[in-house]
């Protein structure tokens, strides 16, 4: 396995990679300085020292000139004050020669000072010592030359020491950007290992963002690829448990609904024989009105009446269980809006008439063919009229229209009934949902009308929608596609004004 | 009188439509598979004058005999009665030489109405 700290040990090793270099650097630095000044200090005492030795050995060569030559024109040469100025003489060079040290410049213009003096002495003390006197063109000479000896000394020295200073500063200030290097080397090392760190988290978040997206997006099946620092890395595989987790839930889910459709498609499948046969003979007897008595007579009419009842729940529990599982199949062809509107509103009629209500059949003048399966569509439409039928009052007025809408039919429904509430609209379109409020819900109906109208007009790519005011009637709209190949629209198309005007304010729309 | 093979593999269904065809003038043979409605028609001599079929059945589907009949050229008229009815199944049973297909469970007036037009 190769090498994958954790974050935290990432973060801990850069951190103290950091801190090491900027400790080294610093310490580095300001011990180089610390050094410097040090040397500094101690070259120029040095150098200080040597140029009072100098002046040393220059007072000491005057005595040594007043010992022998006295400036009293009575006084006589002194050998004793000459020896002794003599050895302030020699102890001024000795230890003008221990401060010299390896500098062979300044150990050189001593030599020559201890030269010239010993030349001196030779050549001009001792002979005047004796009572001699010395050429004084020599004298002169000799003498010039220990005095400028000595101060060839003193410049030296004088130089030597303001050389010190400026390599003093020099190496200051060459210290001072080493360090200043070297604090940016250490800031930008750990700038680098820094964004190694991020560098090395960005991949595996981004995927795992990406993954998050999909699944979110409903992809189940997503898996992220784990990578990264530890922390992330299991991020990644906690990431993919709940993917997996998710998948099988879904997938048994999946199947529990397959279940429930197989079970309602099976059992509806085996109750319709039971019941036709039931209808058929219910239908005989009523069929015998003669043979039978009154009683015999109602008893055979109920029980038609509840098998139709029974085999039209049948059925439409049969066209759900097949919408759900798919196998619901429409043959949409074009289809002549007006013929369609006119056949379901003729086998309509007999129950509008029934509860003396008005229907009405309006449909827009050339109006071009839908792409629509009639069957189905006619379903629809009996669907919704059969709740008009059912929930208007006696004497109620209910409209069947067909208009065009951009590139599709609106097919609308609307009746002036009492009308279904804000928070029950919601729920038209579920199934086995019944209107609540007082008279309705003695209204009979299995609620599954207008889940099947619903099915069956998305199935035709179209859009169904309810809107009611309470006390004032309801509107149910859907809209079908125009078809391609049917007889296309002639003249100037009428305006799309909805028919059933919605009123403003409380009316509320459901769709979906 | 006119003579209707009803053929239906549960005998509830099978009598019901028997009681109401007779009850409609018809008169009425009966078979439960499609191997007796073979039988019955034999060599398509002296036939009925229209059958009546459940699409399933055992042994002998009511497809399967449709397709025999047709096979043998026996031309009388034939009503499918079928339970798995989709879109695309009265165009498959009109390919294999069905006259009429209802869904079931039918309705009565539309079955009576469709047979009367056949005979």
């Amino acid at each position: 396995m190769r090498f994958n700290p954790s974050l935290t040990a990432r973060l801990r090793i850069g951190f103290v990679v950091l801190f090491a270099l900027l400790l080294a650097v610093s310490l580095l630095g300001v011990g180089r300085l610390f050094q410097i000044r040090v040397d500094f200090e101690d070259e120029t005492t040095r150098y200080f020292q040597l140029e009072l030795e100098a002046e040393r050995l220059r007072s000491g060569f005057i005595l040594e000139q007043a010992a022998v030559r006295p400036p009293a024109r009575a006084a006589r040469p002194s050998a004793s004050e000459l020896s002794q100025a003599a050895d302030g003489f020699a102890d001024a060079g000795a230890r003008a020669d221990e401060l010299t040290g390896d500098d062979t410049d300044l150990a050189t213009a001593l030599e020559r000072v201890i030269e010239t003096e010993e030349a001196w002495r030779e050549a001009v003390a001792s002979p005047l010592l004796r009572g001699q006197t010395p050429a004084g063109r020599v004298q002169a000479r000799l003498t010039m030359a220990v005095t400028s000896s000595v101060e060839q000394l003193a410049s030296a020295t004088a130089d030597a020491r303001e050389a010190v200073r400026g390599d003093a500063r020099d190496d200051t200030r060459n210290t001072t950007v080493l360090v200043i290097i070297g604090l940016v080397g250490a800031l930008l090392a750990a700038l680098i290992l820094f964004s190694g760190l991020i560098n090395s988290m960005r991949a595996p978040l981004a995927r795992l963002v990406d993954g998050a997206r999909r699944l979110a997006g409903g992809d189940l099946e997503t898996r992220v690829e784990v990578g990264g620092p530890v922390e992330i890395s299991a991020l990644g595989k906690a990431f993919n448990e709940m993917a997996s987790e998710l998948e099988r839930d879904a997938r048994e889910r999946d199947r529990i609904e397959r279940m429930k459709d197989d079970f309602v498609l099976t059992v509806s499948h085996e109750l319709r024989t039971p019941v036709t046969v039931v209808k058929g003979f219910a239908e005989m007897l009523t069929a015998q009105r003669r043979s039978l008595n009154t009683r015999q007579y109602e008893a055979a009419e109920v029980i038609a009446d509840s098998a139709g009842q029974l085999q039209k729940m049948i059925n439409d529990l049969l066209d759900l269980a097949r919408s759900d599982a798919g196998k619901l199949r429409i043959e949409p062809g074009p289809t002549s809006v007006r013929s369609l509107a006119q056949r379901v509103g003729r086998q309509m009629r007999p129950n509008f008439d029934e509860k003396d209500q008005k229907l009405t059949v309006s449909v827009e003048k050339d109006l071009p063919d839908v792409r629509a399966d009639p069957d189905r569509i006619g379903q629809v439409l009996s669907n919704l009229l059969t709740n008009a039928n059912k929930y208007a009052p006696e004497g109620a007025r209910v409209r069947l229209t067909a208009t065009r809408n951009g590139n599709a039919v609106e097919f609308a429904v609307s009746d002036n009934g009492p009308g279904l509430a804000g928070e029950e609209l919601e729920h038209v379109f579920e199934r086995f949902w019944r209107a609540q409020s007082g008279e309705a819900q003695e209204i009979g109906g299995t609620g599954l009308g207008l889940a099947i109208a619903k099915s069956l007009v998305e199935l035709h790519g179209g859009e169904i929608s309810a809107e009611s005011e309470l006390g004032s009637g309801a509107t149910f709209r859907f809209t079908l596609p125009i078809a391609r190949d049917g007889r296309p629209a002639k003249g100037t198309q009428k305006t799309t004004r909805k028919p059933g005007a919605t009123k403003s304010g409380t009316t509320q729309k459901a769709s979906r | 009188m006119t003579r209707i093979l009803v053929a239906d593999d549960s005998e509830t269904v099978l009598l019901m439509l028997q009681r109401r065809l007779e009850m409609g003038g018809y008169e009425v043979l009966t078979a439960t598979d499609g191997q007796e409605v073979l039988d019955e028609i034999g060599a398509c001599e002296d036939v009925p004058d229209l059958i009546l079929l459940d699409a399933m059945m055992p042994r002998v589907s009511g497809v399967e005999a449709l397709r025999r009949l047709r096979e043998q050229g026996c031309e009388i008229p034939i009503v499918m009665i079928s339970a798995h009815l989709d879109a695309q199944e009265p165009e498959r049973m009109k390919a294999l030489g069905a006259d009429e297909t209802v869904p079931k469970p039918f309705d009565w007036d539309d079955l009576i109405g469709r047979i009367e037009e056949l005979v």
